[in-house]
């Protein structure tokens, strides 16, 4: 019925019930997706406390800029997404890939609200668009924003000029994962990369990113995001 | 005056558009609904031509006998003007690193002012008359908006926004501001 009117403005001017303006905001997205959970949820609530329930446009962005993510429940979390993503893939470039994808949704929007805490209070707000910088901002304030704390190294291939390394150390989304000695190529910092690919995409530095163990002595967890620039620049 | 917002994702789809009618110079009661819905020309191509030799003035009689003023109320006259104006903002964008970009656009009595975000959406915006910090407050409150709305799990950077929520806001805004 809604979607017979797809624009909420439109409803409005037919004076129809405000249910029908409801079924459009993205409270009740859900009703698109045929969750088997989703309409018990909002059969518990009665209908009034619905409509007043805050929205995500009443939040204040800035509230849990300095929060943090109680490590082990992010573990869990990451654990249940790799052996759901496993399920359902066949080999590793394919597990890596949906790893990857997964990271892009998180990527956009971390680019974005990073962004918006930076300078959504500045009078002239910048967007970078030179590449070092870029590459610089990734290394520092994006891993500082995710991970809490900067990457350890940023490097240039020797061999192919349009290829970057961001060297983490101890990725702390692996620090508990045991990848079995049959999967060896498998890294789970795919998703890592794709939160750089999102991050690149979106300030038009379009990249292919991959994710490398390359252990040493020292950190067995080392891990290398290699950066492959589409275009030269 | 009127105020014509357009947001586009980063592959130039149509996100959520908006006109609002000022009520800054004369002041006035904002015009009901109805009346900021697209103005459908019966001939289509006489508003087209009107606004396009620049005749903001012109009066055009349409054939249903009502009066109406041509030059640039036309919905897909508008819109061109927008999408004209993406390439110019493409070019600038390259070389500027702010995100608002000033009246980098004129076509006839239109200025168009643009803001880039960092995930590369665009707002553009067709305005009359000369506005910079209004325009840039606006900008910031939708942006501020955007940012919201894209961390909604279910939006992905390519989807229309229907939120009534959002809609309201950024009239709430354009009031405020324009």
């Amino acid at each position: 019925m809604a979607y017979a009117q797809p624009h909420p403005r439109l409803s409005v001017v037919s004076n129809s019930s405000q249910s029908s303006v409801d079924h459009l905001s993205p409270t009740t997205t859900s009703t698109r997706f045929s969750l088997p959970s989703a309409p018990s949820i909002h059969a518990a609530v009665p209908s009034k406390t619905a409509t007043n329930r805050p929205s995500i446009y009443d939040r204040n962005l800035n509230k849990t800029r300095g929060a943090e993510v109680s490590a082990a429940s992010f573990a869990f979390l990451f654990s249940e997404i790799v052996q759901y993503t496993q399920k359902r893939v066949s080999g590793i470039n394919d597990l890596e890939r949906q790893l990857n994808t997964l990271g892009y949704r998180v990527g956009t929007r971390v680019l974005e609200l990073m962004m918006w805490r930076a300078e959504g209070s500045s009078k002239a707000p910048k967007r970078e668009i030179k590449l070092l910088s870029v590459l610089m901002m990734v290394h520092t304030q994006v891993w500082k924003a995710v991970f809490g704390k900067p990457a350890d190294a940023i490097e240039r291939s020797v061999e192919n000029p349009d290829e970057y390394m961001i060297i983490d150390n101890n990725p702390p989304i692996e620090r508990h994962i045991s990848v079995p000695r049959d999967m060896s190529q498998l890294s789970c910092s795919s998703f890592t990369a794709g939160i750089v690919e999102a991050v690149l995409d979106g300030l038009s530095f379009p990249a292919r990113v991959t994710a490398h163990n390359t252990p040493n002595s020292q950190y067995s967890n080392r891990t290398t995001i290699l950066i492959k620039l589409e275009n030269q620049f | 005056m009127s105020h014509h917002l357009f947001l586009l994702s980063p592959s130039d789809t149509p996100l959520y558009s908006l006109t609002h009618q000022s009520t800054k110079p004369v002041p006035s009661v904002t015009s009901p609904l109805a009346s900021n819905l697209p103005t459908w020309s019966t001939s289509a191509f006489a508003g087209t031509l009107t606004a396009l030799s620049g005749a903001s003035s012109a009066t055009q009689h349409t054939s249903s006998g009502a009066v109406r003023v041509g030059g640039g109320q036309d919905r897909h006259v508008i819109q061109m003007i927008a999408n004209a104006g993406l390439d110019v903002i493409e070019d600038v964008m390259r070389k500027e690193t702010a995100m608002y970009l000033k009246s980098v656009d004129k076509f006839n009595e239109w200025t168009i002012s643009a803001f880039i975000t960092p995930g590369n959406t665009k707002f553009v915006l067709l305005h009359e008359g000369k506005n910079d910090d209004g325009i840039r407050s606006f900008f910031m409150d939708v942006w501020e908006l955007y940012v919201k709305t894209m961390l909604n799990p279910f939006h992905t950077a390519h989807s229309a926004i229907r939120s009534s929520v959002f809609d309201n806001r950024v009239r709430a805004s354009a009031r405020k501001y324009l």
